[in-house]
């Protein structure tokens, strides 16, 4: 048996003539011709990522302006100009891939998940290599306020970030919620470079880095619980006018 | 074996309200739309009723379209979600006909009973959902590897990866003489 050959089996079954009965598909012409107008279309793709990268910073500026610019202020010049345009490119990459994932049939040319451990690398690496020092004073006692702050921050920007897309339709809710949680989580990281004074290395390799990957987790949590919510997720909020 | 030259510029016209332009939409997908449904192992009147249950979601979410991208890999990535949603139901209403009754029958398996089953569904039954799926939009609704890419939110490395996988399983059943081809088609 050759592939050839599955392929004339496959092609004899394509060309069969369908079975559909006229009277169903006029059923379902008659059944949206009432709520049949023009519909407002969706803005174009950077648009909608602009529009999330700035809502990302500007959680983490309203956040950092409320607590401090510590860590901004206790930055050399080096440190801000990589850890910051890093963070914006990421943000961007996970922006564009949060729109295609809330419009049907987007080409994905990375998934989900290797996005956010591809963000997470990133990070992991470029903390390495600016931050050395390699005390760890206090690790858990001021470890866990960063974590839980740059999280409180990424929950905000998430949500934004959703209600910024929600006349989108996600196909696959679960993976939309994985990259909207990414999406805050570098909001978050963002609001802890900006405040956070505590350049030891491990404190931001496990603290600040970790709020991406917990958001993430979140927000793919969150979508997959309302999954299971009657008239929820992505379609219940869609409106064509 | 495509006729979806311009399904694109019927979308677009369907998006401005064009009624004769929807009308004619839904008879040329349709049966497509269908002929997925039912080689996803989904019996002959559910596959009806996820239609329907397909083009009101189209309908509600025709904005996000956006004219000038390809139109089949939209329409088979919301059919698709309707499929895991109706999916996901029958799973449930399984779950808790078992907790109820334990004599219950799977729901999953209903469509191999009903004596609904074509040559499609025959075919293609021994693929798992996720390589059946991708040979039904490959080879029998004729879309590219790009646009099954588009229509399952993979990669087009993983639709090659599905096919191969799913071509060499079909070659095994084949060969075991599982298969023939009748004179109208019809596999047996």
């Amino acid at each position: 048996m050759k592939d050839e050959d599955i392929d004339d089996v496959l092609n004899e079954v394509a060309c069969a003539p369908h079975d559909l009965k006229p009277e169903l598909l006029q059923h379902i012409a008659d059944s949206i011709k009432p709520s049949l107008r023009p519909a407002r279309l969706l803005p174009p793709t950077w648009v909608m990522t602009g529009s999330l990268v700035l809502a990302c910073a500007t959680v983490s500026l309203a956040g950092a302006a409320r607590a401090g610019f510590f860590g901004f202020a206790k930055m050399d010049l080096l440190d801000r100009s990589l850890i910051f345009p890093a963070l914006v490119v990421l943000a961007c990459v996970t922006g564009s891939a949060f729109v295609h994932e809330m419009i049907p049939g987007s080409l994905r040319r990375v998934s989900p998940g290797a996005l956010l451990g591809f963000g997470n690398a990133a990070l992991l690496g470029l903390f390495a290599l600016l931050f050395r020092d390699f005390r760890t004073d206090h690790f858990f006692s001021i470890g866990i306020v960063c974590l839980v702050t740059g999280f409180v921050h990424a929950i905000p920007a998430a949500l934004l970030a959703w209600l910024l897309l929600r006349r989108g339709f996600a196909v696959n809710s679960v993976s939309a919620g994985l990259v909207a949680g990414t999406l805050g989580g570098l909001a978050g990281v963002g609001m802890l470079e900006l405040h956070c004074p505590n350049f030891q290395t491990a404190h931001v390799l496990v603290w600040h880095a970790a709020v991406v990957p917990l958001s993430g987790a979140a927000g793919a949590l969150v979508a997959w619980t309302l999954r299971f919510l009657p008239g929820s997720g992505a379609q219940g909020r869609t409106n064509p006018g | 074996m495509r006729p979806d030259s311009n399904l694109e510029a019927l979308m677009a016209r369907y998006q401005q309200g064009d009624f004769a332009a929807a009308t004619d939409l839904i008879e040329r997908v349709s049966p497509q739309l269908n002929r997925f449904f039912v080689a996803q192992s989904v019996s002959r009147g559910d596959a009806d009723d996820l239609l329907q249950e397909t083009w009101l979601r189209i309908h509600k979410v025709r904005h996000t379209y956006r004219p000038g991208e390809p139109a089949l890999p939209w329409f088979y990535a919301i059919a698709r979600h309707i499929r895991v949603d109706h999916h996901r139901k029958s799973v449930r209403i399984a779950v808790g006909e078992r907790k109820l009754d334990a004599m219950s029958q799977d729901v999953i398996t209903a469509p191999a009973e009903s004596g609904n089953a074509d040559g499609l569904e025959a075919l293609l039954a021994p693929l798992p959902a996720s390589q059946r799926e991708v040979i039904e939009m490959l080879k029998v609704a004729g879309m590219s590897l790009d646009e099954v890419a588009r229509a399952t939110s993979s990669t087009v490395g993983s639709v090659k990866q599905k096919v191969h996988r799913a071509y060499k399983k079909l070659r095994k059943t084949m060969s075991a003489g599982r298969f023939r081809k009748g004179q109208s088609g019809e596999i047996s």
